[in-house]
C-alpha cells in the first residue's frame, strides 16, 4: 500500500500523543488516589459512591447523636442515683424517727436533717445538662422545672415531653424523662391502696402497708375500692374486739349486706392478724365479696375507731418529704392514741418513700437500658462505618500496584512510539540524492 | 529525419519538464490540507506513416490528473463529520461530567453537610450556635445549587455563542464554495481538462463545512456542486450561496435557534433536522443532556424546598411562632410563544415534590380546550378548563384570555435551582419544636399513657387549642376543646391513634374513669426536637420520583446518567476518530503525497529530461554531420 508522507507524520504523532494522554490521566489518578476522577470513568460506581457517602454521613451522624444522648442520659442516670440515695437517707431517718424513746427535740432535729435532704432533692430535680438545659423540664429546656411555691408545695413548670435522639434508621431513643413522671407520679401506700386511721381514733390501732392478694379482684369494676373498717370493743373480760367492713360510698356493710350499724360486728379482731377483704364462711352476708387485698392493723383499736381504705393516688415525693418534716417538727401530744396516729403516719411515709424509690429505680433502669442501647448503636455505627469505608475504598481508591505498573508500561510504549517516530521519519530518499 | 528526431526530443523534453513541474508541485503541496497528488498523463504521439510502416513521433501530454476517488473522499469526509459531532458533544458534556461529582463542586457533600446541621440542631435544639450553623450549611447548599445552575446557564450561553460563530463560519464556507463553483464553471471550457487545484480547494471547503454541519452534496454536469443542509435546504447552488442565521427562539427564552434564510422569510431548523457536524452536536447537547441535567437539578432543588418547607411549616420556632418556609421555592417558568395573540398570563406552581418530573411542558390553547404535552415522552392530555394540577405542578390562568393557537412553554423546575435560597435569616426561626404537646393529669390513677403526638400537614389552625381527653370509663372517653366538636363517649382501644385539630396522639394502657390527658400549646418548648427530627428524616426519605428516591439518590441518578452519556460520547468519539483516521489513511494512500515517491519521480523525470536532451544533441550532431558533408 502507498503511504502518504503527511499520514506517516500524523500516525507517528498520534502514536506518541495517545500514550501521553493516557499517561497524564493515570498520573492524575495516582496523585489524587482516586480510581474515578469524573462520573464517566465509571458511572455506576460514581452513583454508588454518592449514595455510600450519604450512608457514611448519616451513620456518622447516628454515632454522634448516640454519643450526645449518652452524655445527657448519663447525667440523668447520675441524678436519679442521687435521688435514690436521698430517698434512702430519708427512709433511714423515718425508721429513726419511729423510735419511741425520742423526745420532741430529737424528732425536731431529725426533721432538720430531712429538711436538708428535701432541699437537696429539689436541687437534683433542677439539675442541668452541659448546655444549661434542665434535665427534667421536658420540652421547656430553659424553664426551671421545680420551684417551691408555698411550704411543701413544689410546682412543676416543665412538661412531659421527652427529647429524642435519632440513633438509627427508624430508631429514636428518649434522652430524658419527664420530671413530673419521676418526682410526682409515684404511688403512695403499697402502690395499690392506702390504709389510714381516722384522726379522731382513740385506740392504739396502727395501720400498716397491707398486701394485695388478688390484683384482678381489686381491679374488678364491681369493687368500690373505698372501704371503712370500724371497730367495736365489747365490755367482756378480756374485751373482745370486733370489726365491720363498710363500703365508704354506700354505707353498706360488706359483711352483712345491710346498712352499717353499731357493734358488735361479725368478725373478731386480733392485733396483727390480717383483715382479709373478702367474704369468709362465717360472714352473714350471702353475696360474694372480694376486694383482693389484706389489711394489716396492729394494736388495740377502740370502739368507734375507723380506718379508711382507698385506692393509692400519685404522691409528689416533695410533699411526702415535707409532710415528714411537718410531722417531725410538730410536738407530739401525749397519750397512746396520738402515738398510734404518729406511727401510722410514719408507716405511710415509709411506704410512700419506698414506692418513690421503686419509681425512681424503674426510671433509672429504663435509662440504663437506653444507655446500653446507645452503646450498641455506637458499636453498630462503628462496624457499619468500617464496612462503608471498605466499600468506598474498593469503589474509589486506586490500586497503586497495578496503577504504577500500568504507568511503567505506558512509559515504555511512549518511549517506543517516540523512538520509532524518529526512526521512521528520518528515512528519506532525499537524503541520498 | 533529423527534423523528426528534433520533434521527438522536444516532445520528450516538454513531457519531462511537465513531469518535473508536477512533481515539484506535489512536493510543495505535500502538507497542504485537501491536496490530491497530481500526475502527468502522457501518451505516445500519433505516428507518421511511411512506406516502411508507422514511425513514432514522440510523446504528447494529455492532461494533469489528480489522484482522486469520489468514494474514498466522501467516506473520509463523512467519517470526519461524524467524528466532529461526537467530539463536540463529548467536549460539551465533559464539562457537566467534571463538575457533578467533584467533591469541591458537586452537590452531594453540601447536602450531607446540611443534614448534618439539621441533626446537630436536633441534638441541641435550644443552642443558637447549632441553629446558626444549620443556617450557614443551608446557605452553602443554596450557593452550591446556584453555582451548579449558573454553570448550566453559562454552558447554555456558550452553546448560543458557538452556534453564532459556527453559523457564520458555515456562511463563509458557503460563500467561498459558491465563488469556487463559479471559477470552476469558468475554468471548465474544455471538459477534458479539470482545474485540479480549484477542485481540491472546493473539496477541502466542503469537508470543513461538513465538520460544522452535516451537508449533502450533489455534483452538477457543469462542474459545480450543490450543497444542502437540514431537510434539503440548499446552501450553495452554482455560484450562488444562501445563508443560515441564528435567531432568538420563539418558544424558549435565552435560546438561539438556527434558521435558514429563504429570501425574506426565516425557517427555524429543528435539532431533528440538523443532525450532523458540530452544529448538530451543539443542538442535540442543548436539547438533551444540558436541559435534562438542568431540569433534574432544578427538580432536586424544588423537591427539597417543597418537602422541607412542608415539614418545617408544621413546626414551631424557638419563640413559639409557627414555622414558615425554610427555603424559597420559585414558581415554574412560563414563557408565552412570541407568536401568541391572546392576553392570557399563566402561572405554574409546584405543589408536590413527589409527583414532580424533570420534564418541560407545552400548553396549547385550541379554542375550546387546553392541550398539555409533556415533552419528555410526548404524552398529550386535553383539559377543558384551568387550573389543573399535573405532575405536581398547578397550572393556573392568572389573567387575560388566550386566543386559539396560543402556546406556552412551561418549565416547572428551570428556575428552581437558580432561585433556591434560604427563606429565613434568624436562627431562632428554625422550627425545631412541634406546636403542641401532651400531658397527663397528675391525679391519673390508671396506667394509660399518652404519646408525644405528631402534627399532620397541612397545619390546622386549631392545632394549639387546648384539648382534654377525659375517660368516662375504662373503654370510653370524652373530648373537649375548640375544633374537636366535643365528642362524647368515644370508644377507646389501647394503642389506637386519636386525631383532632391536625395532630395525632396515641393512648395506650389501662385508664380509669376520671383519668385526664391534655393537649395544648408547646409554650417555651425550646428543647423540643420533634419537628427537627422529622426534618432530619427527610435526608433518607424516598420523596422524589413518586416516592422512590431520596434527594441524594436523585442526584446520584443525575450523576450516573450524565456520566453514562459522557462515557458513551467519549467512546463514540474515540471510535469515530479512529474510523475517520482509517478512512483518511485509505484516502491518503491514494491521494496523498509520498515524498520518497516524488524523489524517485524527480530522478526519473530528470533522467528523462537529460535523455531527451541527449536526443536533441544527437539530432544536432546528425545535422552537423550532414552539414560537414557539404564542406
Amino acid at each position: 500500500m502507498r503511504l502518504s508522507t503527511s499520514m506517516l507524520y500524523e500516525l507517528g504523532m498520534r502514536g506518541v500523543q495517545r500514550p501521553q494522554a493516557e499517561q497524564l490521566e493515570l498520573q492524575q489518578k495516582i496523585s489524587a488516589n482516586r480510581r474515578i476522577l469524573k462520573p464517566s470513568d465509571d458511572p455506576i460506581a460514581s452513583a454508588t459512591i454518592i449514595s455510600l457517602n450519604q450512608a457514611v454521613s448519616v451513620n456518622t451522624q447516628y454515632a454522634a447523636n448516640a454519643q450526645n444522648a449518652q452524655a445527657t442520659l448519663a447525667l440523668e442516670a447520675d441524678a436519679l442515683g442521687d435521688v435514690t440515695r436521698v430517698l434512702q437517707d430519708m427512709k433511714a431517718l423515718v425508721v429513726k424517727a419511729g423510735n419511741p424513746v425520742l423526745q420532741n427535740q430529737d424528732r425536731a432535729s431529725i426533721g432538720t436533717e430531712v429538711r436538708v435532704l428535701y432541699a437537696e432533692l429539689i436541687g437534683i430535680a433542677n439539675r442541668t445538662d452541659g448546655t444549661d438545659q434542665y434535665l427534667f423540664s421536658g420540652y421547656q429546656g430553659s424553664t426551671r422545672p421545680f420551684a417551691e411555691t408555698a411550704p411543701g408545695v413544689v410546682a412543676f413548670s416543665g412538661d412531659e415531653g421527652q427529647r429524642l435522639a435519632q440513633i438509627g434508621p427508624q430508631r429514636r431513643v428518649a434522652v430524658g424523662d419527664s420530671g413530673a413522671e419521676v418526682f410526682q407520679r409515684a404511688r403512695e401506700g403499697n402502690g395499690t391502696f392506702v390504709t389510714s386511721p381516722a384522726a379522731t381514733n382513740t385506740g392504739t390501732g396502727v395501720s400498716g402497708e397491707g398486701t394485695i392478694r388478688n390484683v384482678q379482684a381489686w381491679d374488678n369494676p364491681g369493687n368500690s375500692r373505698a372501704y371503712t373498717v370500724r371497730f367495736y370493743v365489747d365490755s367482756a373480760l378480756p374485751p373482745v374486739t370486733t370489726y365491720d367492713v363498710v363500703d365508704t360510698a354506700t354505707g353498706t356493710s360488706m359483711l352483712t349486706g345491710t346498712a352499717a350499724a353499731a357493734g358488735p360486728y361479725a368478725r373478731t379482731f386480733n392485733s396483727g392478724n390480717t383483715i382479709d377483704m373478702q367474704r369468709q364462711a362465717t360472714d352473714p352476708v350471702a353475696t360474694a365479696f372480694d376486694a383482693g387485698i389484706q389489711l394489716s392493723i396492729t394494736g388495740a383499736p377502740a370502739t368507734g375507731d375507723t380506718f379508711v381504705v382507698r385506692r393509692a393516688a400519685n404522691k409528689d415525693v416533695f410533699s411526702t418529704a415535707h409532710d415528714l418534716i411537718t410531722s417531725l417538727s410538730t410536738a407530739l401530744p401525749t397519750g397512746p392514741a396520738a402515738r398510734a396516729l404518729y406511727d401510722s403516719a410514719l408507716s405511710a411515709t415509709s411506704s410512700s418513700l419506698g414506692r418513690a424509690m421503686d419509681h425512681v429505680l424503674t426510671t433509672r433502669a429504663s435509662a440504663g437500658v437506653r444507655l446500653r442501647e446507645l452503646d450498641t448503636a455506637r458499636d453498630t455505627a462503628s462496624d457499619l462505618g468500617l464496612r462503608y469505608a471498605e466499600d468506598l475504598s474498593r469503589l474509589q481508591d486506586l490500586d497503586y500496584a497495578s496503577a504504577l505498573s500500568e504507568l511503567a508500561q505506558k512509559q515504555f510504549s511512549l518511549e517506543a512510539a517516540q523512538k520509532s517516530y524518529v526512526a521512521v521519519t528520518q528515512l528519506k530518499l532525499f537524503d541520498f540524492i | 529525419m533529423g527534423n523528426g528526431l528534433f520533434g521527438i526530443g522536444i516532445s520528450g523534453l516538454n513531457a519531462a519538464q511537465a513531469g518535473l513541474v508536477t512533481t515539484g508541485h506535489n512536493i510543495a503541496n505535500a502538507s497542504t490540507p485537501g491536496f490530491h497528488r497530481q500526475q502527468v498523463v502522457q501518451s505516445n504521439a500519433t505516428p507518421q506513416y511511411t512506406g516502411a510502416g508507422f514511425i513514432g513521433s514522440g510523446v504528447q501530454l494529455d492532461t494533469v490528473r489528480r489522484a482522486y476517488s469520489e468514494f474514498l473522499d466522501g467516506q473520509s469526509s463523512r467519517a470526519q463529520a461524524q467524528a466532529s459531532y461526537y467530539t463536540t458533544y463529548s467536549a460539551q458534556i465533559g464539562q457537566i461530567d467534571n463538575i457533578l461529582s467533584d467533591p469541591a463542586a458537586g452537590l452531594a457533600p453540601q447536602l450531607e453537610a446540611f443534614f448534618a446541621g439539621v441533626n446537630e440542631v436536633a441534638a441541641h435544639p435550644a443552642s443558637v450556635p447549632s441553629r446558626q450553623a444549620l443556617l450557614s450549611a443551608g446557605s452553602t447548599l443554596a450557593a452550591r445549587f446556584q453555582a451548579l445552575d449558573n454553570r448550566f446557564v453559562e454552558m447554555n450561553r456558550g452553546v448560543n455563542a458557538q452556534l453564532d460563530s459556527t453559523v457564520s463560519a458555515v456562511n463563509a464556507y458557503a460563500r467561498e464554495i459558491g465563488a469556487l463553483n463559479g471559477r470552476i464553471i469558468g475554468a471548465r471550457a474544455d471538459p477534458n481538462q479539470a482545474p485540479n487545484d480549484l477542485l481540491d480547494t472546493r473539496d477541502e471547503l466542503i469537508g470543513r463545512l461538513n465538520e460544522l454541519v452535516g451537508a449533502t452534496t450533489v455534483a452538477q454536469s457543469d462542474g459545480s456542486v450543490t450543497v444542502a443542509v437540514g431537510n434539503g435546504q440548499s446552501l450553495v447552488v452554482g455560484s450562488r450561496a444562501f445563508q443560515l442565521a441564528t435567531v432568538s427562539s420563539a418558544e424558549v427564552p435565552d435560546q438561539r435557534d438556527v434558521a435558514y434564510l429563504a429570501g425574506a422569510t426565516t425557517v427555524t431548523l429543528t435539532p431533528s433536522t440538523l443532525t450532523g457536524g458540530s452544529l448538530g452536536a451543539l443542538l442535540a447537547f442543548r436539547a438533551g443532556a444540558l436541559t435534562d441535567a438542568r431540569n433534574e437539578l432544578g427538580r432536586i432543588a424544588a423537591g427539597l424546598a417543597q418537602s422541607f418547607n412542608a415539614q418545617h411549616r408544621l413546626g414551631q420556632d424557638i419563640n413559639g411562632n409557627p414555622g414558615g418556609d425554610f427555603f424559597t421555592l420559585s414558581q415554574g417558568s412560563v414563557s408565552p410563544h412570541t407568536s401568541n395573540t391572546g392576553s392570557a398570563a399563566l402561572s405554574a406552581t409546584i405543589t408536590s415534590a413527589s409527583a414532580l418530573t424533570a420534564s418541560d411542558y407545552r400548553l396549547m390553547y385550541t379554542g375550546g380546550a387546553y392541550q398539555l404535552t409533556r415533552m419528555s415522552d410526548g404524552t398529550t392530555t386535553s383539559y377543558a378548563t384551568l387550573p389543573q394540577t399535573v405532575d405536581g405542578v398547578a397550572i393556573a390562568l392568572t389573567g387575560g384570555t388566550p386566543a386559539a393557537g396560543d402556546s406556552y412553554l412551561i418549565e416547572p423546575t428551570r428556575n428552581s435551582a437558580r432561585n433556591f435560597n434560604l427563606a429565613l435569616t434568624n436562627p431562632g426561626a428554625i422550627a425545631a419544636a412541634a406546636p403542641m404537646r401532651t400531658a397527663s393529669a397528675a391525679g391519673n390513677s390508671g396506667t394509660a399513657t399518652i404519646s408525644a403526638g405528631v402534627v399532620n400537614g397541612p397545619i390546622d389552625a386549631n392545632v394549639q387549642q387546648p384539648v382534654s381527653i377525659v375517660f368516662t370509663s375504662a373503654t370510653t372517653f370524652d373530648v373537649t376543646g375548640t375544633g374537636t366538636g366535643n365528642p362524647v363517649g368515644v370508644a377507646y382501644t389501647s394503642g389506637a391513634n386519636v386525631t383532632y385539630n391536625g395532630w395525632t396522639v396515641s393512648l395506650s394502657g389501662t385508664p380509669v374513669a376520671g383519668d385526664t390527658f391534655t393537649i395544648g400549646p408547646n409554650t417555651n418548648g425550646v428543647a423540643d426536637n420533634r419537628n427537627i427530627g422529622l426534618l432530619g428524616d427527610l435526608q433518607v426519605a424516598n420523596i422524589l420520583s413518586g416516592g422512590t428516591a431520596s434527594y441524594q439518590a436523585s442526584y446520584a441518578q443525575l450523576t450516573s446518567s450524565v456520566g453514562n452519556t459522557a462515557r458513551d460520547m467519549k467512546i463514540s468519539s474515540e471510535a469515530q476518530e479512529t474510523i475517520a483516521l482509517r478512512s483518511r489513511e485509505v484516502q491518503q494512500s491514494l491521494s496523498g503525497v509520498n515524498l520518497d515517491e516524488e524523489a524517485a519521480n524527480l530522478l526519473r523525470y530528470q533522467q528523462a529530461y537529460q535523455a531527451s536532451a541527449k536526443v536533441l544533441q544527437v539530432a544536432s550532431t546528425l545535422f552537423d554531420t550532414i552539414l560537414s558533408i557539404r564542406a
